[in-house]
Formats: structure tokens, sequence, C-alpha cells
């Protein structure tokens, strides 16, 4: 006795629209890292980070003032503009 | 005679004889002076011409969309300043790479950034696509108006190098900023001024405002070095005020006169009160802006000294008189503009429609921060120099609260001609005018009253700086950051609508209700419509009908 259940498509299908609420699952994705890299020094206090550890000293004395939160959400922005300009001027 | 009346003197002649041989030509060498124009506008450049397109509305599509990219790094230029304002060494890890980033420069580069890459662009734009229309003719180049838009930026971006640097291998930069500006704004003049030679109907006085503040940028530099103003503390306080007034007050209210009439769809409500508007921005001296005229000596370089500001009694009697006058256009460019973005209940379009806000915004706002301004000006003319801690805040509203607004949303109102798109999204450009309206309105009134603090603590002359003044710029800049945000919400919705905007429909264009003499009448419409495109009574509908008669094949 066979049961009679629909085939599949047997192709590769991908839609063309982004569904609105994927960048959600990126956002929980960059929390998540974000909250293991905090449980990482409670579990291992006094431990550094492996690699951003000695990444981290590099940039010690540059970005030192809130203001470089802004100049990046600007920079952000600009390259949103760019990115933009070369996506549309490339899409056909 | 003093500085003051002898310089106004000299430009209101000079203005007049311009103004008369542009109604009346060059007599017998009009002909020949359009031919070589015409020339020096399009097969002089050479293989230049061939870089840019030369569509229709190509040359004014090109300078709004760099004028509202301009806006971004404006904004961000005025922010920084403002946080350097109260914590100086934010930036004090760029000096490796050579760049010690000051309040003052970066305040400098502001302006240079908003005034002339920003407001300017949007403004010469806007009257690329203004002046035509009201003209009943075609831009005489669109090649070299496009071509140009790219020298203009390329002029902003030397000012702004300079008023970090001024001297760079031993050559002034902002002179020559100043130079390279001057030559783009010349073939801007001399397009315009072509595309008018070549009217075919009595032109609207928005398109008068428009071109007198073009002819007025090299006039004032011009009688700025003959009268020897350029030389002279009062002089450089005199063409600052003038520019000011002339170049920027009158050019940004012939593009939002226009605008409100095609925002709202109601016609312009008072030809005289443009006319006074049109007076009045030459024959007063506008208060907006500095207290000084540092601007002007740094532009003219070698030909100016630093003088510091000292006024004759003669001096500060004419320059208060003619400050206290400034009103009189100010009132009547807010109240015309109000009333004609109102209407009179034929207001076809969308009140939310991008570019209505914020025309509205400035026309509001131009009435208080006039006033303000003429009280810190007198104050500073009468040497009193009480107000003069405010001065700086005032100057930056002035920009972004009137100007700014004003030249933008005239932009956005004319956006869907240029483009034959609709902007991408109406809720960002909603969004956008919230955050710039909202950062500029909080940010700049909260960095005031941290400046009232300090002048009361100056004036008790206590010498420990005030933390909640501190805290108060921090806010302030803080706040002042939504313009920026603001300013990249508007570039981007711009920019994408060109792609990916909604195409516009017959239905929604829109036309100029400045002078419609004839409708015509393809479909059947409603009395509201008609009358709301800008027909009046005396308006002639014809009914264009349709041919039932077979057709064929169109010979060749």
């Amino acid at each position: 006795m066979s049961i009679n259940t629909t085939d599949s498509v047997d192709v590769f299908l991908q839609g063309e629209k982004e569904p609105s609420g994927s960048w959600i699952f990126i956002v929980i994705g960059f929390v998540f890292s974000l909250s293991f890299l905090v449980l990482y020094s409670i579990l291992y206090p006094g431990q550094d980070l492996p690699v951003i550890s000695d990444l981290v000293p590099v940039f010690s004395g540059v970005f030192d003032s809130g203001i470089w939160f802004f100049i990046l959400g600007t920079m952000i922005g600009i390259f949103a503009i760019l990115g933009r300009l070369l996506l549309e001027a490339t899409s056909e | 005679m003093d500085t003051v009346l002898t310089t106004m003197f000299y430009f209101w002649i000079s203005l007049f004889i311009v103004f008369f041989l542009v109604q009346r030509g060059l007599w017998i060498f009009s002909d020949v002076a359009k031919g070589t124009v015409s020339f020096m506008l399009e097969k002089a450049l050479g293989p230049g011409s061939d870089l840019v397109e030369g569509r229709p509305g190509s040359g004014a599509r090109s300078w709004i969309l760099q004028g509202t990219l301009w806006l971004i790094l404006g904004s961000m230029f005025t922010f920084t300043s403002m946080w350097l304002s109260h914590d100086p060494n934010a930036l004090h890890s760029l000096a490796s790479w050579g760049f010690v980033a000051n309040a003052d420069e970066l305040a400098s580069a502001g302006f240079y950034a908003t005034l002339y890459g920003s407001v300017s662009m949007l403004v010469i734009g806007s009257g690329f696509h203004i002046i035509p229309k009201l003209a009943g003719t075609e831009l005489a180049s669109e090649t070299n108006a496009n071509l140009v838009s790219f020298v203009w930026t390329i002029s902003v971006l030397i000012l702004v190098i300079g008023s970090q640097n001024n001297i760079i291998l031993g050559v002034e930069i902002i002179p020559l900023g100043t130079v390279v500006n001057s030559v783009a704004l010349l073939a801007v003049i001399l397009n315009q001024l072509l595309t008018v030679s070549n009217r075919t109907r009595k032109m609207a006085l928005p398109g008068w405002l428009i071109l007198i503040a073009l002819l007025s940028n090299p006039l004032l530099s011009i009688i700025s070095i003959i009268s020897g103003a350029a030389d002279d503390s009062v002089g450089q306080w005199l063409s600052y005020h003038l520019f000011g007034g002339a170049f920027f007050f009158a050019g940004v209210a012939g593009v939002a006169l226009y605008a409100s009439s095609i925002a709202s769809g109601n016609p312009l409500w008072s030809k005289t009160l443009v006319g006074v508007t049109l007076f009045g921005t030459v024959l007063t001296i506008n208060p907006f802006g500095d207290i000084h005229g540092q601007m002007v000596m740094e532009a003219f370089g070698p030909l100016a000294e630093n003088n510091v500001v000292a006024f004759s009694n003669q001096d500060m009697l004419a320059a208060s008189f003619l400050m206290a006058l400034v009103s009189i256009p100010v009132f009547a460019f807010a109240s015309n503009m109000l009333v004609t973005m109102r209407g009179s209940d034929a207001f076809v379009d969308s009140p939310d429609y991008p570019g209505n806000a914020e025309l509205n915004l400035g026309s509001w706002l131009i009435v208080p921060i006039a006033l303000g301004s003429l009280f810190v000006q007198t104050d500073t003319v009468s040497g009193t120099s009480e107000l003069v801690g405010i001065a700086d805040s005032l100057s930056v509203m002035a920009g972004w609260l009137v100007l700014v607004p004003l030249s933008l949303g005239a932009a956005l109102s004319l956006y869907p001609e240029l483009t034959g798109r609709h902007l991408f999204s109406n809720n960002r450009a909603r969004w956008g005018y919230l955050m710039m309206t909202g950062g500029a309105i909080f940010g700049l009134s909260i960095t005031m009253i941290a400046d009232f603090m300090d002048m009361a603590l100056v004036e008790m002359m206590v010498e420990d700086p005030s933390a909640l003044s501190e805290e108060l710029r921090k806010v302030g800049s803080v706040m002042f950051y939504g313009v920026v945000i603001g300013s990249i919400l508007h570039s981007l919705n711009m920019v994408t609508g060109i792609f990916r905007g909604e195409l516009i429909t017959a239905d929604s264009v829109k036309s100029s209700s400045i002078s419609v003499e004839s409708y015509s009448l393809v479909t059947s419409t409603t009395v509201r419509k008609i009358l709301a495109s800008g027909a009046n009574l005396d308006t002639e509908v014809i009914p264009t009908g349709e041919d039932d008669e077979k057709g064929s094949a169109t010979k060749l």
C-alpha cells in the first residue's frame, strides 16, 4: 500500500524579495555573541579573550571619546548611500 | 562719505545697471554676445562636455543631489565642532595623522559645507529648473550646468580644506577655493542669462529673485575690492552681510516662493509682496550670520587685512537703520509663503508631501531668528557687545532652521518634476524632517541656554567654568546629532528614489501656478483642480478634442 504525497519540486527555490523580519535574526545573533563575550569574563575571570585582547590595545587612546560612536554612525550612513549608488548602478 | 553708505551706493548702482542690461540687452552686440556665450558654455569645453549627460533636467538634478550630500558633511562638521566645545581633546588621536581638530575651525568648515556646499547648490540647482520654466524656454546648456556642479563641489572641498589649514605649500587655500568657486558661478550666471535672453514670456518675480541673487555675488566681490571695503573691518562686516542678504536670502526666497506654489498647488498669494522681498533683500542689510567679517577676509586673502571691527558714528547709524529695515522683506516673504501654502481651500496635493513641512518651518522661524539676529548685530554695531556670547548659536540657527529647510524643502518639492519619480519613501522623508528639525531646534536651543549661562558668569566675573553649562553643551551637541541622521535619511531617500521611486503619472504632475494664462482640458475634471493648478477667473480653458479619423502609417 502506498501513500500519495506531493512530489518534491526538485529544484532550488529562492525568493526575490528579502523578508522584512530577517534582520531581526542577525541582531539576535549579535546580542548572543556579545552576551557570550560577557559570560567568558564571568566564567574565566582574569583571563584575557583570545585574539580580541591582543587587538584592543592597538586602538587604546584612539577611540577614547564618545564622539567616535557618532562619527561611526555617520560613516555607516555615508557608506549606505554609496552602497546604494553602487548597487543600483550595477543591478542592471 | 562713510564705508557703509559708499559700498551700498556702489552696489545699488551696479545692480541697477546690470538689471537694465538684462532687460534691454546689449543693443547691436546682443547676438554676438549670445553666440559667444553659447560657444563658451558648450563647444569651448572640448572633450570635457562629453563627460556628463545633457538631457533636460540633468543639470538641476546633479546640483540638487550634490547639495543634499553636502548636508551630511555640513551637519557632521557642525556637530563635531559643538562636541569639541565641551570636550576639546575628543579627537586628539587624529593628531598622529597630522590633523589637529579644533572647534572653531570645524565650525568654519561646517559653515562652508552648509552654506556653499548645501544651500547654494540646492538654490542654484532649483534655479536651473525654475528660471527656464518661468521664462517659457529650455535651459541654455544642460551639459554645462551638469559639468559645473562638479567644479563647484571641488571648490567647496578646497574651502573646507582651507578652513582647517589655510596655507599648504605656501599657497593660501581659501582664496584659491574662492577663485574656483567664482569661475563656476560665472558659468552658472552666463547659462542663466542666456536662458533668460531666450525667454518667450514675461518672467515671474521669483525668477528675478534667483537671478539677482546670482548676479549680486560677483558684483559684490568687485565692489568690495574697488571701494576698499575688503580691506576695512567695517567693509568686511558689511560685505559679509550683503552676501548673506543678496545672495543667500534672495536666492532661497526665490526658490522657496516658487516651491510654495508647486508644493501646495495654490497660486502665489501676492506679487507685491514678492516685489517687496526682491527690493528689500538688495536695499537692506541682512542681520543673519557672524558678528565679524572673518569669512570675507579669508576669501579675499592678500587683498584683505585682519582688522578689529570698529564702527564710526556714521557707519553705526547707517548700518543700524538699514538692518532695522530688513524686517520689511522678512515679513513680506514669510507672510506670502504661509498664505500661499495655506491657500483658499484648494489644496489638492497632500499637505504631508515631502518639502511642505520644511517650507512651512523655514517660513515660521525666519521671523524670530531674524529679530534675534537683529538684536545681536545691533548690539555689535553699537559697540555694546553684551550679546556676543549667543551670536554663534544664532548664526548656526539661521543656517539650519531657515536657509537649509527652505532650500531643501524647495528641492524636495521639485524632485518629482526633475527625476520623473517620487521620493523612495514619504515615511523616510517625514523621519528625516523630524530628526533634522528636532535636532536643530533642541540642540541649538540648549546650546544657547549654555551660552546665556556663560555670559552671566562672565558678567559676574566668575572665573571657574560652570559644570551645568558643560553638561548642557554635551546634551545640545548630542541632540544636534539628529540633524546628521536627518541629512543621511534625506540623502538616502533621494538617491534611492532616482532608481526605485514610484514613476509619476500624468495625474500627479504638478505645474507652476504663478502665471497660467490658458488651461488645456483633456479629460473631465473638477473646478477645484483647475483652480488649484493656478488658473484664475481670467484663465482661458481650452478643450482639447480627440480625433475620430482613421489613422494610417506615418510618412517619412
